[in-house]
This record gives structure tokens, C-alpha cells and sequence, in this order.
């Protein structure tokens, strides 16, 4: 099993059925994704699956032999955040943060697909994420700052 | 206080976003075994066998603890406040409520651990569960907990208690009697991060615990006090919590690991799974809440009668604290002179419930704030005029003794009435907090203002 | 004794449907993974221990094909691809999950699911029903093709391969959901008008989709959507369950049925 992960080149050796989240984090040891539930209901361990925002407790390694995998730990380092890490930081959408990695990776590939996202279409986009924390309104707001800001 | 009004960054904030903040579950230590817990599938049952010879043959299994493994088995969490012990860490000839702990394994991986909780052999003798703790008084409730059917040790009694004043005056004085009953339901505090623990065995002797505990200190003298160990030979390393809301109060998973990894000589991993964090973490305790309050028909409380049953779950864990956090709020943000309050802290065979959020207090500000809703519908009273006349004053004192010098009600419902644009009149726009005189001193309210007639166990605990 | 390790498990990726087809043979010791939202779950939990797993995802089973008024659907066609469906399938299908959930999540999965412990599942179910849609599989015995409520009724031992239905003149939805995306719906009702006349599907008023045909039947007589809405009572199998009691799901549902009925009046 081969998987490009933040552009690094990987070959598994996790049975195929292994989670490509639990082949992440123990076989990888790439740690963003968190493992909120392991069933899909959380989102905390949303990762970008060829550019598109997956769950990744909830792919086989098989589904995605050969694909291209961005992690948080692949969007921006802390001198140089992309713009929705950015807005995240700034906005307090963060407050423990266990969420943050899946929100982050779904909202950028929210905006890549939407790039004018509305209010409206941030909140449906993201309407399968848990956050207990925030209360939401500020990491809607977050999202509502980086669908604004120059990429 | 140039931090007040203004934009600082969080001192996490970059490590959040860039996925750098270590979680337990995130720290890796060479070797570590992976644990799962057998579990009691019923609400309550006697154990009447436990082996488990086979579980430990199975390849690739470290470690197998019961209750005989731990040194101080029987434990309270609040023994450091005189509430003394009752709950077992590993379930000794019965359990109480489905998902308690019986044993637990430490394996190589998971599918490891999980296989060798399955070939554990266990009998268990079901009996009958109970929950509706309104039944608890009646004769034919078992008792579920050694100490009967409610906590015990409040003083010398079996509840909490609260007399202000003269109750029968203030019933015989009043207009209308209004009653309620409110019954707020449990709560799982449900944090993103499941419950984790990492205890490594150190070459000198000590353990290193990581521990998503909001409670560090206070799950280091837990762990101290099964083990029967010095505080100084463990080492807590946390702080960083994935949410915990009041759930990640109760020490859950850090000794029981800590057993574990002192038994197999390896560092040993406890995350608990989404359904473990549903079905077997604390939660918010189900509250059974009766009131009855004697008005005048012009609006003032004369005195309030309250009987509050809360349903501590299997054990008694923090819920006397609770109960006595939620009797020193039971007039919420009013004065009212004459109380007379019981709570209970009810046992039965649920979860055993805990801190969430304003423990004890938000079940009753909730029960308040609705009757004082339903108050006002029965005198047909605007309901805010109701509150800004009852509101604590300067100067007025609590139903724990406590003299009120600067309270906030009026200041703070004036301000939610302006925020809305609702229309109040001049002499209650114009309200403070000030001290009562004049009309803010019916002559039922002055008993209160010189020191407080109380019965003994009134007040502070 | 079963299987204890994922490691132990056989995986399978056809890469044609005939591969599949010959892969999958009468369905003994295979399990099918379509876009694993439900089956994943289990194997995390270590529930599922599977000896040989069919892969499906390269087995061209997916994609929306029409020609003239009918279309046909694969297995594999995600629910997020049948967003854009033919109503009432369109709106039943923008209401399962999330938007990645969504992705991920198959026609096939949906309609194969096994009924949950918890929640009815499966809620395409009612709309696929109301549509008359003709579900094709293979298995012991080879290929056959039923009508959809047959299908769901009991869907042990087949392979999904496809879905057929005509394009109607006419639809009708009405719902009850709980606020959070990832809830399924309490109850579904749906009516579609086709050449073979008017049908009406319910998801979450038993263990799988059902028809109503008592409300059919009642309809084609004359009753006015009303009188007919109280039919439904005879085809439901009301559960309690996490998300609803029957106690409740028996009261909403006639109005539901009448309030798909009158979303019918809308037209196309
Ligand atoms: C967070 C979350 C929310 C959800 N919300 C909803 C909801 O609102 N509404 C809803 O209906 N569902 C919901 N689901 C369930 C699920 O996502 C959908 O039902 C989905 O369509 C299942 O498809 P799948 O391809 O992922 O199924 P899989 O997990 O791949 O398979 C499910 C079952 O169908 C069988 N199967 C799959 N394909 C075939 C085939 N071609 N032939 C034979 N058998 C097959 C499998 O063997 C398995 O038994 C939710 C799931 C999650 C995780
Ligand atoms: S861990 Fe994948 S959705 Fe929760
Ligand atoms: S910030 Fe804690 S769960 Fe979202």
C-alpha cells in the first residue's frame, strides 16, 4: 500500500483494512488527525484525500492506495499559516483544539470548492463536525474571515 | 488592564492550528501496551465467578488486573473533604451499574486486549435495576449502596439541609401558593477527546502518567491512595485537555493503568473508546427538583419550600458536593427570607454522575428561573418586574449566610431588558442594588437583615 | 473460530462488474464494502472481522445513466452524486449526513444495510420505493431484478449492482429530521407519479423502507389525501428507537403522508 502523505512518498505496511486514520497516526505517527470516535460522527480526523475532505477513520488503506494525503501538518508551518489556520488563530476557533485539525481541513476544501462560500453555505459544509468547546459561531466566523481574505 | 477589551493571541492558539498540541493519545513511548476493560453488562448483578487463566495464556497479553491487584481498592473522591469512601476501583463481588469495571488487560494491541477481555469467565446473578429515584423513599427500594438508599452523611443527617426564617409564617401569610416540579434530565459531557491515560514505568521507581485530567493534582492523590504510594514517586504530566466540561474530574482511566503498567513492567495505554464515553463516563446527573413558593398577589416571595433528589448514580462520588453547591443556590438570584430546603443525593444502579458545567447549579437555576416564569403567569405579573423585586440587594443574605456586598441581578436584568428593547417602567429602570428601605423593605423582608436565623447545619459545609 | 485480526482478512478489488459478479459467487464468507461508512465503524470497534472482503470501489459500478425517460443508477453512485437526482430522490439524498459523509456513502450501502440496532437506516429506501424503481443483483442463481421493496425487505446473499427507474411526472416529500446533519430521519414519506401510476414510499416506519400500499390503494378509489393519509397506520411497523418512539412516529406519520400528498399538487 503507497500513499503520498504532505508530499512524502510512504509504503505502508498496516493490513489493508486498517483505518487510513490509525495507519496515520500509529503507523506514521502524523498526529493531527484525531480520533474523536472512530465511527464518523465526530470529524476530528478529517483529512484531504486527493484535495477532497474525508474522513479518515472511515477509509480503508485499500480505498486509498495511491492517493495524495494532506494532513494539517501539511497546509502551513507556524511562521507561514495558511489563511484558514490563520483566521482559526485569530478568530479563538481553537479553544482545546481536539477539533480543530478536522475543521481546518474541511474548510479548506470547503473554500477550495466554494471560494465565495456564503454564512449559509459554511454552516452546511460543515454540518458533520463536533465542536464542544466553541459553541461554533466563532469558527464560522473564522471561516467567514479566510472565504474573505486574499489567498 | 490593557489585556481587558483587547485582541491577545492564545498562547496555544499556533500549535492548535498547526496540529503541533500534544494530546495523550499523540505521545509515543516505545513498547506500549494497549488496554481494554471487561465491563459489567448489567445495571446490577452479584459476581459469582472470576477467572481469568485463560485471558492470560493468550500470546501477546501483559497484564490482567482485578480488584485483588489493587492495593486500596475501595475509594472516595472526596475523602480529602470528609466524605468518605465507598466505590471500588475494580468491581469486587457485584456491580452496580452496566459498563462498571471488573478487570483489565493489558495486550499488545488492541484486538489483543479485546480478545482476552472476551475469554475472561464470568458469572453473573442479575438482579433487578433501579432508577426512578422518586421511588427511592418507598419501603420496597433495595438497597443498591451499602450506606441505604441516600447518602448518609450530611452531619447528622441524611440530606442536606436549609432553614431560613419561619417557614409556616411566610405559607400562612401568602396569597397563593405556587408550586412546581422540574426535572432536568442527565447530561454526557461528550468531549472531542475520549478518556486517555499513558502511565510509564521510570528505571527509578516512579510512574509517569500523562493524564487528560482537568484535575491534575487531585487525580495524583488518587492515584496515590490505590496504590498507597507517596505522591512523590508519580510524575503527572498534563494540562492539555481535549475538552472536558466537568467529565475529566473523576479519575477514570489514569490508575488503572498505572496498575497495569506496574504489572507488565511496560508502558500501558487507555483510550477509552466514543461508546465507552457514552455508556460508562460520568455525566451530568438527572436532578428531580419539587418547589413551593408563598407569594403575595403584588409579587413578593414570602418563602420557599424545596425538596431535591439527585440522582447520584451507583456511588457517591462528588455528588454531596454537588447537592450542597445546588442548596446554597436554591434561592438563585433573589432573596427570599424564609427557605426551608432538603436534598438527597439518591442512589441508584445508573452511571455514576458528576461535575458538568456550574455543578449542583444549573439544574437549580434552571428549576428557579422557570418558576419564577410561572410565578409571574399565575399572579400575572410582568415576569422581570417579578425578578427586579425579589432581586438580591446589598446586604441581603444567602440561604448559606452569606451577606451579599455587591450582587448583580438588577444591574444585569436592567441591561438584558435594555439589550431586547423591553419597556420597563421608570421606578424599575431606575432600580439598583442599593440597600433595601422604603418600599424595598416590606415589613415581611426585615427579619432578614440583621443576622440570619438559621437551625443548626444551616450554613457552610 | 472466526477471524480476530484485520490482518486475516482477504481483500478483493475487482476491477470489471463481471470480476465482481465472479468474486462475489452466491455471497458465502464475503463481505462487500461499498464506501464503508457503515462497515468501517465495526472493524474499528473490532466487531467485524471479515475473511474476505470485496472491494468494489474500481468495479465500475457507479454512475448515472439515462436514456429516455429512465435511469439508471450503479451500486457504487454516491449519495453526494445523487443530490442531483430526479426528486423525491434528489432531496432524500441532500438529507443523509454531511457533505463528506456524503461522498463517501453508496446508493448500494443505503439499500443493503443491514437495519441497525439503533435507527432504522437506509434513507433512500422511501424514495427509491415511491420511484417504482427495479433493483438488479447477482448471487446464487445468477442475476435477477426486483422490484426495490422486495429488495430491502431482505437483502441477505445478493450483490447490488444497480438501480432502474422512470423519470416521474410528479413528486411529494415531507420529513421529520432532528437538527443535527448527522441524525438519520425519523420518518421519511414519499410520493411519486409515474406511467405505472402513483406510489408512496416511508423510511423510519420499520426496519427498512416500506410501501404504502394501503394509501395507494385508497387513493386509486377516490379517497381524498386525508382519508388516504390514515391508511398508513395498516402498512407501518412502528419502532421505538433512538431517535423517536413509536408512540410519536404513529402520530406524525398520517400527516407527513398528507403533507407529501400535497407536495404532490406542486407538479415536477
Ligand atoms: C456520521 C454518519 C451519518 C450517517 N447519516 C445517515 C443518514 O442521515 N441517512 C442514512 O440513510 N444513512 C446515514 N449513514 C449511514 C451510511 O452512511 C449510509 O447509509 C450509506 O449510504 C451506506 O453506504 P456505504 O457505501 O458507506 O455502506 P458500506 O459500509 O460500504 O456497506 C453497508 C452495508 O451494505 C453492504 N453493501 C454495500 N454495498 C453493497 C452492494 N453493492 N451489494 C451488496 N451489499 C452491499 C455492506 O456489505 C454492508 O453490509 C450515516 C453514517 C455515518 C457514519
Ligand atoms: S474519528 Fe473519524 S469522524 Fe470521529
Ligand atoms: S475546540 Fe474543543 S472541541 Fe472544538
Amino acid at each position: 500500500m503507497r500513499l503520498t502523505v504532505n508530499g512524502e512518498q510512504h509504503d505502508l505496511h498496516s493490513p489493508p483494512l486498517t483505518s487510513l486514520l490509525t495507519a496515520l497516526r500509529e503507523e506514521l505517527d502524523i498526529t493531527s488527525p484525531k480520533a474523536g470516535c472512530h465511527q464518523g460522527g465526530c470529524g476530528a480526523c478529517t483529512v484531504l484525500v486527493d484535495g477532497e475532505a474525508r474522513r479518515s477513520c472511515l477509509l480503508p488503506l485499500a480505498a486509498v492506495d495511491g492517493a495524495a494525503i494532506t494532513t494539517l501538518e501539511g497546509l502551513g508551518a507556524a511562521d507561514d499559516l495558511s489563511n484558514v489556520q490563520a483566521a482559526f488563530d485569530e478568530h479563538y476557533a481553537a479553544q482545546c483544539g481536539f477539533c480543530t485539525s478536522g475543521f481546518i481541513m474541511a474548510a479548506t476544501a470547503l473554500i477550495d470548492r466554494t471560494p465565495k462560500a456564503s454564512r449559509e453555505e459554511i454552516l452546511a459544509g460543515l454540518s458533520g463536525h463536533v465542536c464542544r468547546c466553541t459553541g461554533y459561531i466563532k469558527i464560522v466566523s473564522a471561516v467567514e474571515a479566510a472565504v474573505g481574505s486574499p489567498a | 488592564m490593557k489585556a481587558v477589551g483587547a485582541r491577545l493571541p492564545r498562547y496555544d492558539g499556533v500549535a492548535h492550528v498547526t496540529g503541533q498540541t500534544q494530546y495523550v493519545d499523540d505521545i509515543r513511548v516505545r513498547g506500549t501496551l494497549w488496554t481494554k476493560a471487561l465491563r459489567s453488562p448489567h445495571a446490577n448483578a452479584a459476581i459469582k465467578r472470576l477467572d481469568t487463566s485463560k485471558a492470560e495464556a493468550l500470546s501477546g497479553v501483559y497484564a490482567i488486573v482485578t480488584h485483588k491487584d489493587v492495593p486500596h481498592n475501595v475509594y472516595g473522591h472526596l475523602e480529602a473533604l470528609g466524605i468518605p469512601a465507598d466505590e471500588p476501583l475494580l468491581a469486587v463481588d457485584e456491580v452496580r451499574y452496566k459498563g462498571q469495571p471488573i478487570a483489565a488487560v493489558a495486550a499488545v494491541d488492541e484486538d489483543t486486549a479485546r480478545e482476552a477481555v472476551d475469554l475472561i469467565e464470568i458469572e453473573y446473578e442479575e438482579r433487578a435495576a433501579f432508577f426512578d429515584i422518586r421511588k427511592a423513599m418507598d419501603p420496597d427500594w433495595p438497597n443498591i449502596h451499602q450506606w441505604g438508599p441516600v447518602y448518609p452523611h450530611f452531619g447528622s443527617y441524611n440530606h442536606r439541609r436549609v432553614r431560613k426564617g419561619d417557614i409556616d409564617a411566610a405559607f400562612e401569610r401568602a396569597d397563593t401558593i405556587v408550586e412546581g416540579v422540574y426535572r432536568p434530565q442527565a447530561i454526557e459531557h461528550c468531549p472531542i477527546e475520549p478518556q486517555t491515560a499513558l502511565v510509564v514505568p521510570e528505571a527509578n521507581g516512579r510512574l509517569t502518567i500523562y493524564s487528560c485530567t482537568q484535575a491534575m493534582y487531585f487525580s495524583m492523590g488518587v492515584v496515590a491512595a490505590h496504590l498507597q504510594w507517596p505522591l512523590n514517586k508519580l510524575k503527572f504530566v498534563g494540562g492539555t485537555v481535549g475538552g472536558g466540561f466537568g467529565g475529566k474530574v473523576d479519575t477514570a482511566s489514569e490508575t488503572i493503568s498505572a496498575l497495569l503498567a506496574l504489572k507488565a513492567k511496560r508502558p500501558v495505554k487507555w483510550r477509552w473508546t466514543r461508546e465507552e464515553e457514552f455508556l460508562v463516563s460520568s455525566t451530568r446527573a438527572p436532578w428531580h427538583m419539587e418547589l413551593a413558593d408563598a407569594v403575595t398577589s403584588d409579587g413578593w416571595i414570602l418563602g420557599r419550600r424545596m425538596t431535591t433528589l439527585h440522582d447520584a448514580g451507583a456511588y457517591a462520588r462528588f455528588s454531596p458536593y454537588g447537592v450542597t453547591k445546588h442548596a446554597f443556590h436554591h434561592t438563585g438570584a433573589y432573596t427570599i427570607p424564609n427557605v426551608h430546603f432538603d436534598g438527597f443525593v439518591v442512589f441508584s444502579n445508573r452511571v455514576p454522575t458528576t461535575a458538568m458545567r456550574g455543578f449542583g447549579v444549573t439544574s437549580v437555576s434552571f428549576a428557579v428561573e422557570t418558576h419564577m416564569n410561572r410565578i409571574a403567569e399565575v399572579l400575572g405579573i410582568d415576569p422581570l418586574q417579578l425578578r427586579l423585586k425579589n432581586a438580591n440587594r446589598i446586604g441581603d443574605t444567602t440561604p448559606n449566610r452569606v451577606v451579599l456586598k455587591d450582587p448583580s441581578t438588577v444591574p444585569v436584568v436592567l441591561a438584558a431588558a435594555d439589550r431586547v428593547g423591553y419597556d420597563l417602567p421608570a421606578e424599575y429602570k431606575s432600580m439598583t442594588n442599593a440597600r433595601r428601605s422604603g418600599d424595598l423593605l416590606p415589613e415581611h423582608l426585615v427579619a432578614q437583615l440583621g443576622e440570619p436565623e438559621h437551625s443548626s447545619n444551616g450554613g457552610g459545609r | 473460530m472466526p477471524a480476530t485480526s484485520l490482518a486475516e482478512a482477504q481483500v478483493i478489488a475487482p476491477t470489471s462488474r463481471e470480476e465482481a459478479v465472479g468474486a462475489f459467487g452466491d455471497g458465502s464468507g464475503v463481505t462487500v464494502l461499498g464506501g464503508g461508512t457503515i462497515l468501517m465503524p465495526e472493524m474499528n470497534y473490532g466487531r467485524l472481522r471479515p475473511e474476505r472482503v470485496l472491494l468494489l470501489q474500481n468495479a465500475g459500478l457507479s454512475g448515472i445513466a439515462r436514456n429516455g425517460g429512465s435511469l439508471t443508477i450503479g451500486a457504487m453512485t454516491t449519495v453526494a452524486e445523487l443530490e442531483q437526482a430526479p426528486e423525491p430522490l434528489g432531496t432524500a439524498a441532500r438529507n443523509v449526513a454531511d457533505h463528506e459523509i456524503r461522498a463517501q456513502a453508496t446508493l448500494g450501502g443505503n439499500l443493503c444495510a443491514p437495519s441497525g440496532g439503533a435507527t432504522p437506516r437506509g434513507d433512500l429506501q422511501a424514495a427509491l420505493i415511491a420511484l417504482g424503481a427495479q433493483v438488479k443483483t447477482a448471487g446464487k442463481g445468477g442475476e435477477r431484478t426486483e422490484p426495490i421493496e422486495d429488495f430491502v425487505a431482505a437483502p441477505d446473499g445478493r450483490l447490488l449492482l444497480e438501480v432502474e427507474f422512470e423519470e416521474p411526472q410528479r413528486s411529494g416529500y415531507a420529513a421529520a429530521h432532528r437538527p443535527h446533519a448527522h441524525a438519520y430521519t425519523i420518518l421519511a414519506v414519499c410520493a411519486a407519479e409515474t406511467t405505472a401510476g402513483l406510489r408512496v414510499g416511508l423510511s423510519g416506519a420499520g426496519r427498512n423502507g416500506l410501501r404504502a400500499r394501503s394509501v395507494e390503494d385508497a387513493l386509486a378509489v377516490g379517497a381524498s389525501a386525508e382519508e388516504a393519509s390514515q391508511k398508513v397506520l395498516d402498512d407501518a411497523q412502528m419502532q421505538d428507537d433512538a431517535l423517536a418512539s413509536a408512540w410519536y412516529r404513529q402520530r406524525l406519520l398520517p400527516i407527513l403522508v398528507q403533507r407529501a400528498l400535497d407536495d404532490l399538487g406542486g407538479g415536477k
